[in-house]
């Protein structure tokens, strides 16, 4: 009797039972949500307050959250190999931006801040109170590893600033490759006392936070990026918003013992109010589009003229951005907005009759006797106000005020009221001449005065400033900037977000 | 000396001091391995190990584990069998080489392996073989991770019991009739059983430790890919020593139940004949 297919066939049906039982998931049928699922890296630093976060979103929404887990650094190489998956979420920015440097990572979403402090056990039994005790002979230290961690990396520049790490180091028993491994070293007793994050205590009450005044600049970034290569970057987008949202994530992140960021307010889609001076429309009527597809988020935008918006914003209208056709104009209600961010200029021109006709070649010459000139509104428009601060700068307001037979509201109409041949020279933006190059001659104004730069900044009062910022970015990127370009706008951001 | 050892109370004597250095050196490290858990033990709690068994996560990855590391074990023996075989028996160009290659995953540090299976399933052929089951961040890649380890292991047991077995017996059988088909199943394998089960033990303990390779290939997704080697490295990261230590005193239980299991039963009735 051949014992061949005996052992064969036993085998084979021993290992079909065990594939069974592994394809066979009992909890499958009672948590089946519906929705493709995230897949999210997450340092596993964060693993407490991130898993909370996600089961809520589950509950909240049914779409089911994969957490993979690992150091931030390893997780990066991963996703680079793996060139999958929706989000990153690691336990400082600064992996974020290798992520983004090597075209991985696009939008970041902040959402807390860490600090260095030095971990002792509870009491503090070697009364350690900065930094300068840790140099004290019989100490024994556990460092996070220099270069693989944020906290050992930042840890030792600060020190080094501060002329300590020479003394320090001689102290240092052990490099750890994670934080946590420095503070289970403490916890054991294998060491005296560590550098570690704030937010990395709480899960050790066993241990206590020295506060070392010579680590306070060392301080690091939790945040989340949505991957580039996500095939369902509104989804990531909408997890990442809840995961930063101040009513959603983030209290979970601060029981944690993190410090939060101020997030967004949540909501599935958050609607957001755009101001924008109207000669801006053409080149950021698409971008917006895009962002609003990407974010899953809807602007409403108001083109107006600049004088009207700042008028609104003044009676209490507060738009979640501002996007000013110059400066001037936002300097008038800066209280109401961050920092403004200078994205493009465009110059005033003169735009006169094909061949230049009444030969016009500086704008002195527009007060020539028996012209027939056409202006924006100074008190309706950017433009007109622009225009009449330059003609005032040049002391020839009154002269060429005399020609004047027309004041829009909108430069659109003078040119076109120009092209009709009712007028001899308008004066625009160049960025409203690009489709009439060719029609039209246009004269460039070479004056400071005659330099509109367009800024754009988040409402201080925005329920959604880091979706605004989000918005900066996406108009800050190549493919927007080229728009601006091809509107006949000069670009002037620094920084073009990829 | 020789005078010496003669005499049988001297011979008695000395025999004693022999066995006697010799379980000291041998107990040693028992000692040390026993120390260690009760270093565990006393670090946790029944409450900490109760807490661990409640944990459905933990649950998950105690059934993941066991069920992955016997499909692995036995995946092992199918390959690493032949192998081992074909290693002992047959001569062939290049065999030096094959070995060595052979060795590779003893080699190499665990994580390269995760490393590697990583790079591959993203290839276009790797990816036409996710195309119809899934691997990378999946159950089925946790399991191709601790095969291509444990695997390695089981073909090295399994060519030195294939070499100490005397090419004799199979011969003689031969020449009774038998085809080398026949004298392998009726032959070799019973006298190699011995070295079959260590191998597969070998594969299945091997497989349970396995960590590296499983963290970059197949993740740590909880409920998913999380097996018990993960949840100690998950428990230690958020600085959850008890758990972690639970969790490992858990998979130290389990090992020793399937060893013990295996080592008594053993594949006697399989291979037709008691041990």
């Amino acid at each position: 009797m051949n014992p061949a297919p005996k052992i064969i066939g036993g085998s084979l049906l021993a290992i079909l039972v065990l594939v069974g039982l592994l394809s066979w998931n009992p909890r499958r049928g009672a948590d089946r949500t519906p929705g493709r699922p995230l897949l999210v890296y997450c340092a596993a630093g964060l693993k407490g307050p991130v898993a909370q976060v996600a089961r809520d979103y589950e509950r909240r929404t049914g779409i089911p959250v994969q957490l993979q887990y690992g150091g931030s650094g390893l997780l990066l190489s991963n996703l680079r190999v793996a060139r999958r998956g929706d989000l990153y979420l690691a336990a400082d920015h600064t992996y974020l931006d290798a992520g983004r440097s090597n075209g991985l990572v696009a939008e970041v979403l902040p959402l807390a801040r860490m600090r260095a402090v030095i971990a002792v056990p509870a009491g503090n039994p070697r009364r350690i109170q900065s930094a300068a005790d840790l140099e004290a002979a019989p100490l024994q230290l556990g460092w996070a590893n220099v270069e693989s961690t944020a906290v050992g990396r930042l840890s030792q520049s600060v020190l080094k600033t501060a002329g300590l790490w020479e003394a320090i180091f001689p102290r240092i028993k052990v490099f750890k490759p994670t934080v946590n491994d420095v503070a289970n070293d403490v916890k054991l007793g294998a060491v005296d006392a560590g550098v570690v994050w704030d937010a990395t205590l709480v899960d050790y009450p066993e241990l206590e936070a020295v506060a070392a005044p010579e680590l306070e600049p060392a301080e690091a970034g939790v945040a989340v990026g949505v991957l580039t290569f996500s095939e369902q970057p509104t989804e990531a987008l909408r997890f990442a918003r809840f995961l930063g949202a101040r009513d959603a994530g983030l209290p979970v992140f601060s029981r944690a013992g993190f410090r939060v960021v101020a997030g967004d307010q949540w909501s599935e889609r958050p609607e957001v109010v755009l101001y924008s001076g109207g000669v801006n429309r053409i080149a950021i009527e698409e971008s917006l589009r895009e962002f609003e597809a990407r974010e899953g988020v809807s602007v409403t935008r108001v083109y107006n003229g600049c004088g009207i918006l700042t008028a609104q914003i003044r009676s209490g209208q507060r738009p979640d951005a501002y996007f000013a056709c110059d400066v001037s104009f936002m300097t008038t209600v800066a209280a109401h907005f961050e920092p403004p961010t200078d994205l493009s200029e465009t110059r005033m021109v003169l735009l006169t009759q094909p061949g230049n006709p009444r030969d016009l070649r500086i704008l002195a010459d527009l007060a020539k006797p028996g012209l027939a000139i056409g202006v924006a509104n100074e008190q309706q428009s950017a433009l007109g106000a622009l225009t009449a601060r330059l003609l005032r700068a040049e002391g020839l307001f009154d002269a060429v005020m005399a020609n004047v037979r027309v004041q829009t509201p909108t430069a659109d109409l003078l040119v076109n009221q120009l092209r009709a041949g009712g007028l001899d020279a308008v004066v625009v933006y160049a960025a409203n001449t690009r489709q009439v190059r060719d029609l039209l001659t246009v004269i460039e104004l070479p004056q400071e005065a005659a330099l509109a730069i367009q800024p754009y900044a988040v409402g201080r009062d925005s329920n959604n400033a880091h979706l605004m910022e989000r918005l900066l970015e996406w108009l800050k990127s190549g493919t927007s900037r080229r728009r601006f370009e091809d509107s006949g706008f000069r670009w002037r951001a620094v920084g073009e977000a990829p | 000396m020789n005078g010496d050892l003669s005499k049988p109370g001297s011979q008695q004597t000395s025999d004693r001091v022999f066995l006697a250095s010799f379980a000291l050196l041998g107990g040693t490290y028992l000692l040390l391995l026993l120390a260690m858990l009760a270093a565990d033990l006393a670090y946790t709690s029944p409450g900490h190990l109760w807490r661990a068994l409640q944990s459905p996560e933990i649950r998950y990855a105690v059934r993941l584990s066991l069920l992955s590391c016997s499909l692995t074990a036995l995946l092992s023996l199918w390959v690493a069998v032949p192998i081992g075989y074909l290693m002992a028996r047959w001569p062939f160009p290049g065999k030096g080489l094959v070995d060595a290659l052979l060795d590779i995953p003893i080699v190499l540090p665990p994580l390269v392996i995760g490393l590697s299976l990583l790079i591959l399933f993203q290839t276009p052929p790797g990816r036409a073989v996710e195309r119809v089951i899934p691997m990378t961040y999946a159950v089925p890649g946790v399991i191709l991770a601790q095969f291509m380890v444990a695997c390695a292991f089981a073909v090295r047991t399994l060519r030195a019991t294939f070499d100490q077995i005397s090419p004799r017996h199979e011969q003689v059988a031969m020449t009774l009739g038998c085809t080398r088909s026949q004298a392998f199943w009726r032959v070799v394998l019973p006298e190699a059983r011995r070295g079959v089960l260590t191998a597969g033990t070998l594969a299945w303990a091997r497989a349970l430790g396995e960590f590296g390779p499983i963290l970059v290939f197949s993740g740590a997704t909880r409920m998913k890919t999380e097996v018990l080697s993960t949840t100690v490295f998950l428990e230690l990261s958020v600085g959850n020593l008890e758990a972690a230590v639970a969790v490992s005193l858990l998979m130290v239980a389990a090992a020793i139940g399937v060893l013990l299991l295996i080592r008594s039963q053993g594949l006697a009735p399989m291979l037709g004949r008691p041990l």
